[in-house]
């Protein structure tokens, strides 16, 4: 993603699986370009972030919400957005605007 | 005794709406400084917040799980 690159920002995508199934998922999609990391075993991250979900009727159980969070260099926190449903995403376009409205770069 | 019994509800509601905004104060909010954190990249490689700083901006998506459309 080259438009993030010049802008200096770093995309980091955090999940609440274990790093091995992560690096597979990393391999298998080619992401080089970003950091993926996992907030794994104990999920302090997502539940900081209140990012994660629990519901006990689903089978796994635990899980983190779909959601953005954009960042200046200095650590404030300048967006947020949680998607009603995992699956709505931001494209690329969108979330290189939400960094530049938010004031984040 | 109908007023003690009309008592408890109250009590239960207020309790109830104490708990609801406690909840909404703590969330993280636009403004905030964000939590540092330690992730573990595939690996082995630790991520930490502090790294990431400095450089521009941040962006930090979670996602529902692997194998999913990020």
């Amino acid at each position: 993603m080259p438009q993030f690159e010049a802008m200096g920002a770093q995309v980091v995508g955090v999940s609440a699986d274990a790093p091995g199934t992560l690096g597979a998922f990393q391999k298998e999609n080619n992401i080089s370009k970003q950091i993926l990391a996992a907030d794994w075993p104990r999920r302090e991250m997502l539940q900081k972030y209140d990012a994660m979900v629990t519901d006990d009727k689903s089978p796994i159980y635990r899980y983190a919400k779909r959601a953005y969070f954009i960042l200046d260099k200095n650590g404030t926190v300048k967006y947020i957005k949680v998607m009603d449903s995992p699956l709505n995403i931001l494209s690329a376009d969108e979330v290189i605007k939400a960094i530049k409205e938010s004031g984040a770069a | 005794m109908r007023r003690a019994s009309g008592g408890i509800p109250v009590v239960a509601v207020a309790l109830l709406l104490t708990m609801l905004l406690a909840g909404s104060a703590s969330a993280l909010q636009v403004g905030d400084k964000a939590p540092d954190f330690t992730l573990t990249a595939p690996g082995g490689k630790q991520v930490k917040l502090a790294d990431l700083l400095g450089k521009g901006p941040v962006v930090i998506y979670t996602f529902i799980q692997a194998f999913t459309p990020t």
